[in-house]
C-alpha cells in the first residue's frame, strides 16, 4: 500500500480559534466581564474546554476536570455565609479554583494539541512577526520543562535536608533557583541549537506540512466568541 | 561582538525561557496573596525573587528590543491568568524606558542593569490600579473572598498608597537587581554560564 501523509490530521480547531476562545475565556471567565448579564455565555465558556477535552478522547482528564470544577463549586455555594477565619479562607481558595479552573483546562488543551510548527505557520498567516511568536512557542514549551527540573531540584534538596522554612531561608531559596536557572539555560542552549538546524534563522517563509484553514466548527467556535463580545457590549453600553 | 543588531533566533529563544522562569517564580510567589497582608506585600516580594533570573537574562541581552518583549511578554500572562490590562499597558512604556538605561549602559554596566530591572519591574505594581482607581468594580468580582478579606485588603491601600508602593517596588527591584548580581558572581560566572 503507498504510504500518504494525511495533511489535515491535526486537532479539531485551528490555533487561531484556540487563541480567540482563551482570551474570551480569559476576559469573561477569569475576568468575570458582564457578571450576572453573561451568566449564559459564562456557563458555555465553563463547561466548552470539558468538552473540547472529550472531543479529542482526553476522558480521563475531561471526568477529573469536571469533577474538580463541580465539587469545589458546590463546596464554594455551600460556604457563603457566617464563616470562621478559617472556613472563609478555606471558602477563598476554592472560589479561586472555580475562577481559573476552566481557563487552565482550556490552556492545557491548547498546549496538548497544538504542534509549534503549527503554531507558527497559522501566527505566520495572521502577520505577527515572529519577534512575539518564537518567544510565546518557547515558553509554552518551556513551563512543563521548568516545572519538571523544579520538582527534581526540589527532591534532591531535601534529600539534602535544605527544606523551604528551615533556619536558612536564603540559602533554601538560592540552593533551589541556582540550579534551575543553570539547568534552564543550558536547555536552552540546545534548544537554540536545534532552533537553527530547523532554519528558524533563515529569514525566509517557512512552510508547513499540515494544512491550516478553518473549518465547520472554527466558525462555530468564532461566531460564540464574537457574540460574547456583542452582548457584552450590549449590556455595557446600552442598557 | 557581532555587528548585526537584528534579533535573531537564538536571542528570541533566551527571552522565551527566562520570560518562562520568571513567569514560574512569579506564579509560586503570587498565589501567596490569598492571604490579605501578601496581597499587599507581594510588591515586595516578586521583585525579590525574579532578580536572580531576570540578572542572569540580562547577562543575554546584547541587542535592543529583548527586555521590552519580555516585559511585553510578562504583561500579557498577566492579563490572561486574570490580572488587568495595566499590567500590560505598564510593562510596554517601563520595558522601552529599561531598554533605553540598560543601552546607556552599553549592555554590560552593572548598575544600569540594577536600574533596568528595577524599573521594568513595576508592571508589578501596575496590578494595584484596579484596587486603587476602581475598588468597586475590582471587588464585585471577588465578593466570595468575603468581606473580611475585602475590609482587609482596602484598609492596607488607601490611595495615598498608591506612590508609596511605587517607591517600595523600585526599591525592592534595586536590592533585588543586586542580589542577583550578587549569586551570578558567586554562581554562574565561575561556572562559565554567565
Amino acid at each position: 500500500m503507498e504510504y500518504r501523509l494525511k495533511r489535515d490530521l491535526h486537532s479539531l480547531l485551528d490555533p487561531r480559534t484556540k487563541l480567540l476562545l482563551l482570551f474570551t475565556s480569559s476576559v469573561f471567565v477569569v475576568g468575570n466581564a458582564g457578571e450576572k448579564w453573561m451568566v449564559v455565555f459564562y456557563w458555555i465558556l465553563v463547561y466548552l474546554p470539558v468538552l473540547l477535552l472529550f472531543i479529542e478522547r482526553e476522558w480521563k482528564a475531561g471526568l477529573i476536570s469536571i469533577a474538580i470544577y463541580v465539587g469545589s463549586y458546590f463546596a464554594q455555594m455551600a460556604l457563603q455565609h457566617d464563616l470562621t477565619p478559617l472556613e472563609s479562607a478555606l471558602a477563598l481558595m476554592l472560589y479561586i479554583i472555580t475562577k481559573i479552573l476552566p481557563t487552565v483546562i482550556l490552556a492545557r488543551y491548547i498546549v496538548k494539541t497544538t504542534k509549534v510548527s503549527e503554531f507558527l505557520a497559522a501566527m505566520n498567516r495572521m502577520h505577527v512577526t515572529d519577534k512575539l511568536t518564537i518567544p510565546i512557542s518557547v515558553i509554552f514549551r518551556f513551563f512543563p520543562t521548568v516545572a519538571e527540573e523544579s520538582r527534581a531540584i526540589n527532591n534532591s534538596m531535601k534529600m539534602r535536608g535544605i527544606e523551604m522554612g528551615a533556619k536558612k531561608a536564603t540559602e533554601a531559596v538560592e540552593y533551589r533557583m541556582v540550579p534551575l536557572i543553570a539547568s534552564c539555560s543550558i536547555i536552552g542552549e540546545e534548544l537554540s541549537a536545534a532552533a537553527m538546524t530547523r532554519g528558524l534563522d533563515v529569514g525566509k517563509n517557512r512552510s508547513c506540512i499540515w494544512n491550516i484553514r478553518f473549518g465547520v466548527f472554527d466558525w462555530i467556535i468564532l461566531v460564540l466568541c464574537l457574540l460574547c463580545f456583542i452582548w457584552w457590549g450590549v449590556g455595557r453600553f446600552f442598557i | 561582538m557581532e555587528k548585526n543588531n537584528r534579533l535573531n533566533a537564538k536571542d528570541l529563544i533566551n527571552v522565551g525561557i527566562y520570560t518562562a522562569i520568571c513567569a514560574v517564580i512569579c506564579c509560586a510567589v503570587a498565589i501567596t496573596g490569598v492571604i490579605p497582608i501578601m496581597m499587599v506585600l507581594l510588591v515586595v516580594f516578586v521583585p525579590l525573587f525574579t532578580g536572580i533570573p531576570y540578572m542572569m537574562f540580562l547577562t543575554k541581552v546584547k541587542k535592543f528590543g529583548m527586555i521590552l518583549i519580555l516585559n511585553i511578554l510578562m504583561g500579557a500572562l498577566m492579563w490572561v491568568t486574570g490580572m488587568s490590562w495595566y499590567a500590560l499597558a505598564v510593562g510596554t512604556v517601563s520595558g522601552i524606558i529599561a531598554e533605553l538605561i540598560y543601552r546607556a549602559g552599553n549592555y554590560n554596566r552593572k548598575w544600569n542593569g540594577i536600574i533596568a530591572y528595577a524599573v521594568s519591574g513595576i508592571y508589578c505594581w501596575a496590578n494595584y490600579f484596579g484596587i486603587f482607581f476602581n475598588a468597586d468594580a475590582y471587588f464585585s468580582t471577588r465578593q466570595n473572598y468575603g468581606q473580611e478579606y475585602i475590609d482587609a485588603v482596602t484598609g492596607m491601600l488607601p490611595v495615598w498608597m498608591c506612590p508609596v508602593l511605587l517607591v517600595i517596588d523600585i526599591a525592592c527591584g534595586i536590592i533585588g537587581g543586586w542580589i542577583g548580581t550578587k549569586v551570578l558572581k558567586k554562581h554562574f560566572v565561575k561556572a562559565g554560564i554567565a
